[in-house]
C-alpha cells in the first residue's frame, strides 16, 4: 500500500455517541498544499486535530513520513499548527512568543533570539517584537502565529482556518501570502477552511468533506468541472442539477448531471439548437444585476429551475438584456455538462 | 485563665471556670494590701426584685433559682462567663450585682475596688459549716475585713494514664524533667496562672530560691518558674485550655501525664485515666460570691448569698459543677451527698492543705515578705507568652 | 407639518437624579461608605489608638495614656519576635500548599473533567464551607490524634503518624482556606482559551511546562486573590494552633491571650498581621500582578 508523506488509515473518532469522523483514509503528499474543505461539523477540523495529536484515534493509524505517530502526543510529532484565532499567549511579548518552540527544545538563549527575530523579520513585523498581543491587530497576530509556527522548521503545518477572522481584503492577502511562504520553504501546508474560493485558490489539492467522510479528492479544476457527488457539486459554486424526469426529458437518460450557471446562454424561446448544444425553454422569474454579472432565475414548464450567469461585457444599455417574464432558450454544448456518479 | 468552653456541652462549662483564691492560713492574717476605702452594707432593706448575676455555667440553675425568686421576689438574671478574665471585665462595666469569682478574678476585683467588703451579720447561712480551708483565705478577706462568701472547690491534680505507667507517679517531675519517660505526651495547662505550678514544683526541690508562697515570687523567683516552664516547653505534647481537647487528648493517647481537674477525670470516663495528688502538693481553684461596689440590689445579693450557702443549695451547685462544696454540712445530709464529698475530698483538710488556691499576684508579697516587690499578674502574663516562643 | 411635543411620563425622583450625577453617586455609595469609613476605617483606627495605651500593673485596668513600649516589646521580646516569624512561615506554607494543591485540580476540573465530575468537585471543594470552622478543626484534631485515622491507617505498614505540631497546624489551615484558593484558581483556569494549551504542547511543551510557562502566569491575579484569604486568615487564626498545634504558639495565641488581659499588647500585636498583609500586597503590587486582577 503506498502512502504519502501525511497518511491516515481507516480513522475513526467519536466523541460521546457521534462518529465525527467516520473510517477515513487520506493521502497528503509532501510538499503540496492541501485542502480540507466542508461545512462546519464535517469533520475536516478534527482530522486536523488527530494529525496534530490534540486528539485521540478512536481506531484507525495517523502515519507521517513513515513514521506511526497514532500514539505519540502534539510535542512529539513533528507538525505544527496556526490556530484559528492564533492562540498566542496574551502574557508574552511578540519575540517571547516565537521564541516559545524553540525554548522548549533547548536552544540557547542567543541563538533562538536571532532565529526568532528572523522568523518575525519574515512577516515583515519586525518594528513590534517587543509588543504584546493585545496590541497587534489581527492581521499582524495571524502573522505572528504563522512565525511562531515556521521558525520549528516543521515538516507539515497545519493550518486550521487560519483566515477566518478576517476582513476580506486582508484575507486575499494573506492568501497570497501563505502561498508564497508556502512555495518558498518547501514546508507540506494542510489547510482547513470553509471558504471554497479560498480552498480552490490556493490548493494544489483538495478533499471535501460532509458528514466525517471525504466525498472527493481532487485538484480544485477536477472537483470544481467533475464533482463526483452531488454534495461537491452543489457545495463548489453555484450547480444546476437534473435528475430523474428532467434528466430524462433533456438528456433521454435518468443519470444525474450538473451544468455550471457561466456555461448556459440565453436565447430568445424560439431559437433552434445547434448540433452538440442542450437546452431548456423557460421563463425568467428573477434577473439580478450584481455588477460584474446578472443572475438569471428560470422556470420551465415541468418546474424545474435553472440559475443562468451572464457576463455584463457591454454597458447595460448596450446588451440585449432580458427581463422578468421573458420566456427564453437556456442553451449550453452538451459537453460542459458533467454527469454525476452517485 | 482558662480557655473559652464550647458551649454544647456541659462538661466545656467546666473547663471554662477556674477559681483561684489565695491561700490563706497564717500568710494573710500579717499582710496589708492597699485597698479602696468602699462602705459595706449596714442593715437589711427591701428587696429590689431583680440580681444581676456574672456567673460560671452551672452556678446558677432554675433548680434552686425558682425557689429563691419565689421566696424573695428577686428576679435572678445570670450571665456566664468563660474566663477570669471575663468577669474582671463584665464586672467593671457596673452593670451585674454579683459574681462567682475565683482567686485569681477576686484578689484584682478587691484591689480595684470593684466589690464591697461584706456584712458576714447579714448572711446568717454563712456558719460554721464552711470547710475550714475555704475559711480566712486572702482572695475573700483582705485586711481582715471579709469580701466573699465561698461556694466550692477543686484541686489541679496529675492526671495520667495507668495503662503506661503502671501505677500512680509519685511526683509531678514526669511533667517537668526533659529526661521524662512520657516526653512528648505530656500536657499543661495553658494559662499564666500555670506558672504557680512551677513554683509549687520548685517549692519541693529548689528549696535555695526560698519560695513560700508560689503566688508571690519576686523576680528572681519567677525567672527560675519561667525557666522551668521552658523546659518543660520542649517535652509538652500539648497545651490545653479546653476541657473538651484535654480529655480527648488523654482519651486518644496523644497525652499520658498532665495537669487536670477531678471533674475531667470523671468526663473522660475510662478506667484506665486516673488521678494522683503527688508528694510536692498542687493548686488549686476556690470560688465564692463577691458583691459589687456599684451595685443597685444589695438586698437581693445578701440574700442570694445567703440562700446558696445554706447546705442543700450549696451542694446542689457543688454537684452540678463537679467541686467540693464549701458548705460541708452538706455532706451529711444523704448517702448520694457523702459519696459527692468523698470523691471530691470535701471534708479532707489534710488533702486541701497541700493545695495552694488560686490567687491574683500582686505587688504586694502575698507572703508577708516586705523588703522586696513581687511579681504582678502583668508581668506573669509577659512571662507566659515567652514560655511558648 | 406641525408636531406638539408632549412631557414624557411623570417620573420626577428619576428626572431629578437624572440630571444630578453627583447626587447618584451619593446614593449609591452611601451605604457601603458607611461601612468602609465608619465601622471598618473607625474600628481599625481605634485598635490602634489602644495600641498606644497601658495597663496598671496593680488593678489589671487599662490606662489611657501614650506609650510605644507595646509596640517595641513586639521587637525586642525574644518570643514575640519567634512567635511573629513562625506564624508568617505558617502563612505562607498554608499559602503555598493551598496553590500547589489548587492549580492542578483547576486544570483538571476545567479542561479536562466532564461536566458531571466537575460540579461534583465543585461541590466537594466548597462543601467544607457550609460546616462550621470550630467543626472542622476539631474533626482534624480527631483525625490526627494518637488513635485517630492516620496511626490506624499506618499502623499495618509500621509507621506512625505525626503528632500536633507546626505541620499539622499547617495542614488544618490549608483545609479550612483551600476552598478561598481553589475557586478563583478554578475559574481562572476556565477562562484560559483551550487552545492555549494545544498550541503550547504543539510547541513542544510537555504537562509541567506548559503549567509553569502559560498558566500559572495567566492565573496569577487568581492566585494573589486567593492568597489574600489564605494569607490572611492563616496569619490571624489561632484556634487551629489551639486545638491541633500541641505547644505551637501564633499571634492569634497572643492576642487571644491578651485580648482581656492586656488590650494594648493585644491591640499591638494585632498590627503585626495586618502589617505582613499590607506588606505582601505591595510586593504583589510591584510585580505588577494587580493590575490584571
Amino acid at each position: 500500500m503506498s502512502t504519502g508523506f501525511v497518511s491516515l488509515r481507516g480513522v475513526n473518532k467519536y466523541f460521546n455517541e457521534v462518529h465525527a469522523v467516520a473510517n477515513l483514509d487520506l493521502d497528503v503528499k509532501a510538499g503540496e498544499f492541501f485542502s480540507m474543505l466542508g461545512p462546519s461539523g464535517s469533520g475536516k477540523t478534527t482530522v486536523l486535530r488527530l494529525i496534530a495529536g490534540f486528539e485521540n484515534a478512536s481506531s484507525g493509524r495517523v502515519v507521517i513520513e513513515s513514521q506511526d505517530v497514532t500514539d505519540l502526543a502534539p510535542f512529539d510529532r513533528p507538525v505544527n499548527t496556526v490556530f484559528q484565532d492564533y492562540a498566542l499567549f496574551p502574557h508574552m511579548s511578540i519575540q517571547d512568543n516565537v521564541e516559545y518552540g524553540l525554548r522548549t527544545r533547548k536552544v540557547p538563549k542567543a541563538e533562538r533570539a536571532k532565529q526568532a527575530l528572523e522568523a518575525i523579520d519574515s512577516v515583515k513585523l519586525s518594528h513590534l517584537s517587543q509588543r504584546l498581543p493585545h496590541q497587534l491587530s489581527g492581521g499582524q497576530r495571524q502573522r505572528i502565529a504563522l512565525a511562531r509556527a515556521l521558525v520549528l522548521r516543521p515538516k507539515v503545518l497545519l493550518l486550521d482556518e487560519p483566515l477566518g477572522a478576517l476582513d476580506k481584503q486582508l484575507r486575499e492577502e494573506m492568501q497570497v501570502e501563505l502561498k508564497r511562504i508556502q512555495r518558498e520553504a518547501g514546508i507540506t501546508f494542510i489547510f482547513v477552511t470553509h471558504d471554497q474560493e479560498e480552498a480552490m485558490r490556493m490548493s494544489d489539492r483538495i478533499a471535501v468533506f460532509n458528514e466525517g467522510s471525504i466525498e472527493q479528492i481532487g485538484t480544485p479544476q477536477e472537483v470544481y468541472e467533475k464533482p463526483q457527488t452531488k454534495f461537491v457539486a452543489s457545495f463548489l459554486g453555484v450547480s444546476n442539477i437534473f435528475d430523474g424526469a428532467a434528466a430524462k426529458e433533456i438528456f433521454g437518460s435518468s443519470t444525474m448531471v450538473n451544468i455550471r450557471p457561466e456555461r448556459i446562454k440565453l436565447v430568445p424561446a424560439d431559437t433552434k439548437l445547434n448540433t452538440g448544444e442542450s437546452g431548456v425553454v423557460g421563463t425568467i422569474i428573477e434577473a439580478s444585476y450584481i455588477g460584474a454579472t446578472t443572475i438569471y432565475l428560470i422556470q420551465t414548464q415541468s418546474g424545474q429551475r435553472v440559475i443562468a450567469t451572464r457576463l455584463n461585457e457591454e454597458l447595460p444599455d448596450q446588451i440585449n438584456r432580458y427581463e422578468t417574464g421573458d420566456r427564453v432558450g437556456a442553451v449550453w454544448k452538451s459537453d460542459h455538462s458533467a454527469v454525476i456518479p452517485t | 485563665m482558662k480557655g473559652k468552653k464550647l458551649s454544647i456541652l456541659s462538661l466545656l462549662a467546666v473547663s471554662a471556670m477556674i477559681l483561684s483564691s489565695c491561700s490563706s492560713s497564717d500568710d494573710a492574717s500579717g499582710v496589708k494590701i492597699e485597698v479602696p476605702d468602699i462602705p459595706m452594707h449596714e442593715e437589711m432593706g427591701d428587696f429590689e426584685g431583680e440580681l444581676n448575676i456574672v456567673n460560671w455555667a452551672g452556678f446558677v440553675d432554675p433548680k434552686w433559682t425558682d425557689k429563691f425568686e419565689a421566696d424573695t421576689g428577686c428576679k435572678v438574671k445570670p450571665r456566664v462567663a468563660g474566663t477570669s478574665d471575663e468577669m474582671v471585665t463584665l464586672m467593671r462595666t457596673g452593670q451585674y450585682d454579683i459574681v462567682s469569682a475565683s482567686g485569681d478574678a477576686a484578689l484584682r476585683l478587691i484591689v480595684g475596688g470593684d466589690v464591697q467588703p461584706l456584712n458576714v451579720d447579714l448572711i446568717p447561712n454563712f456558719g460554721d459549716e464552711i470547710a475550714t480551708g475555704m475559711r480566712n483565705n486572702i482572695y475573700d478577706t483582705v485586711n481582715g475585713k471579709p469580701y466573699g462568701v465561698p461556694i466550692g472547690r477543686g484541686a489541679n491534680l496529675l492526671q495520667y494514664n495507668d495503662d503506661v505507667t503502671k501505677g500512680a507517679p509519685a511526683s509531678w517531675d514526669v511533667v517537668w524533667e526533659t529526661n521524662s519517660p512520657y516526653k512528648g505526651k505530656i500536657t499543661a495547662y495553658d494559662a499564666p496562672i500555670y506558672i504557680a505550678d512551677a513554683a509549687v514544683y520548685l517549692m519541693y526541690h529548689k528549696p535555695e530560691l526560698g519560695i513560700k508562697n508560689p503566688y508571690a515570687l519576686d523576680k528572681t523567683q519567677l525567672d527560675a518558674a519561667i525557666a522551668l516552664l521552658k523546659q518543660q516547653n520542649t517535652i509538652v505534647g500539648e497545651y490545653w485550655s479546653d476541657a473538651v481537647a484535654q480529655i480527648t487528648s488523654f482519651v486518644g493517647g496523644n497525652t499520658v501525664v498532665g495537669t487536670s481537674w477531678e471533674i475531667l477525670r470523671k468526663f473522660a470516663a475510662k478506667p484506665n485515666i486516673k488521678t494522683t495528688l503527688p508528694k510536692e502538693g498542687s493548686t488549686g481553684w476556690y470560688d465564692s460570691w463577691l458583691v459589687s461596689s456599684k451595685t443597685k440590689n444589695v438586698n437581693c445579693a445578701y440574700a442570694w448569698m445567703d440562700y446558696t450557702s445554706t447546705a442543700s443549695v450549696n451542694g446542689a451547685i457543688a454537684v452540678n459543677f463537679g467541686m467540693a462544696p464549701a458548705n460541708i454540712a452538706y455532706c451529711s445530709s444523704s448517702p448520694t451527698a457523702q459519696a459527692h464529698c468523698d470523691e471530691f475530698a470535701a471534708e479532707d483538710e489534710e488533702f486541701f492543705k497541700k493545695i495552694w488556691p488560686w490567687t491574683t499576684p500582686i505587688e504586694t508579697c502575698v507572703d508577708g515578705r516586705k523588703d522586696v516587690k513581687c511579681t504582678s499578674f502583668q508581668e506573669w502574663t509577659n512571662a507566659w507568652l515567652t514560655v511558648k516562643g | 407639518m406641525s408636531t406638539t411635543i408632549t412631557k414624557a411620563g411623570n417620573r420626577p425622583l428619576s428626572a431629578y437624579l437624572y440630571k444630578r450625577a453627583k447626587l447618584r453617586l451619593f446614593s449609591l455609595l452611601a451605604l457601603p461608605m458607611f461601612w468602609i469609613v465608619g465601622v471598618y476605617i473607625l474600628s481599625l483606627f481605634l485598635l490602634l489608638v489602644t495600641a498606644f495605651w497601658f495597663v496598671d500593673p496593680f488593678t489589671s485596668k487599662v490606662i489611657v495614656g501614650f506609650t510605644l513600649d507595646n509596640f517595641v516589646s513586639i521587637f525586642t521580646v525574644p518570643a514575640y519576635i519567634s512567635t511573629s516569624i513562625r506564624t508568617l512561615l505558617i502563612a505562607l506554607a498554608v499559602t503555598g500548599l493551598s496553590v500547589l494543591f489548587a492549580v492542578p485540580l483547576g486544570i483538571y476540573m476545567a479542561k479536562i473533567a466532564k461536566p458531571w465530575v466537575r460540579n461534583a468537585l465543585a461541590v466537594a471543594i466548597t462543601l467544607p464551607l457550609w460546616a462550621g470552622y470550630l467543626v472542622k478543626i476539631i474533626a482534624m484534631r480527631l483525625v490526627f490524634t494518637e488513635e485517630g485515622f492516620f496511626n490506624w491507617a499506618l499502623a499495618p505498614f509500621g509507621l506512625s503518624g505525626p503528632t500536633f505540631s507546626i505541620p499539622i497546624v499547617i495542614l488544618t489551615l490549608t483545609y479550612l482556606w483551600f476552598p478561598y484558593m481553589a475557586l478563583p484558581v478554578f475559574t481562572a483556569i476556565r477562562q484560559i482559551p483551550p487552545n492555549l494549551f494545544d498550541a503550547s504542547s504543539d510547541m513542544g511543551a510537555k504537562g509541567f511546562t506548559t503549567i509553569y510557562r502559560v498558566v500559572m502566569p495567566l492565573i496569577v491575579p487568581a492566585i494573589i486573590a486567593g492568597s489574600v484569604f489564605t494569607f490572611s486568615l492563616s496569619l490571624g487564626d489561632y484556634l487551629a494552633a489551639k486545638f491541633t498545634g500541641g505547644s505551637t504558639q501564633m499571634i492569634g495565641s497572643i492576642i487571644a491571650a491578651n485580648i482581656n488581659l492586656n488590650p494594648p499588647v493585644a491591640a499591638a500585636f494585632s498590627m503585626v498581621p495586618i502589617a505582613f498583609v499590607v506588606i505582601y500586597l505591595m510586593v504583589a503590587r510591584r510585580t505588577g500582578s494587580l493590575e490584571r486582577m
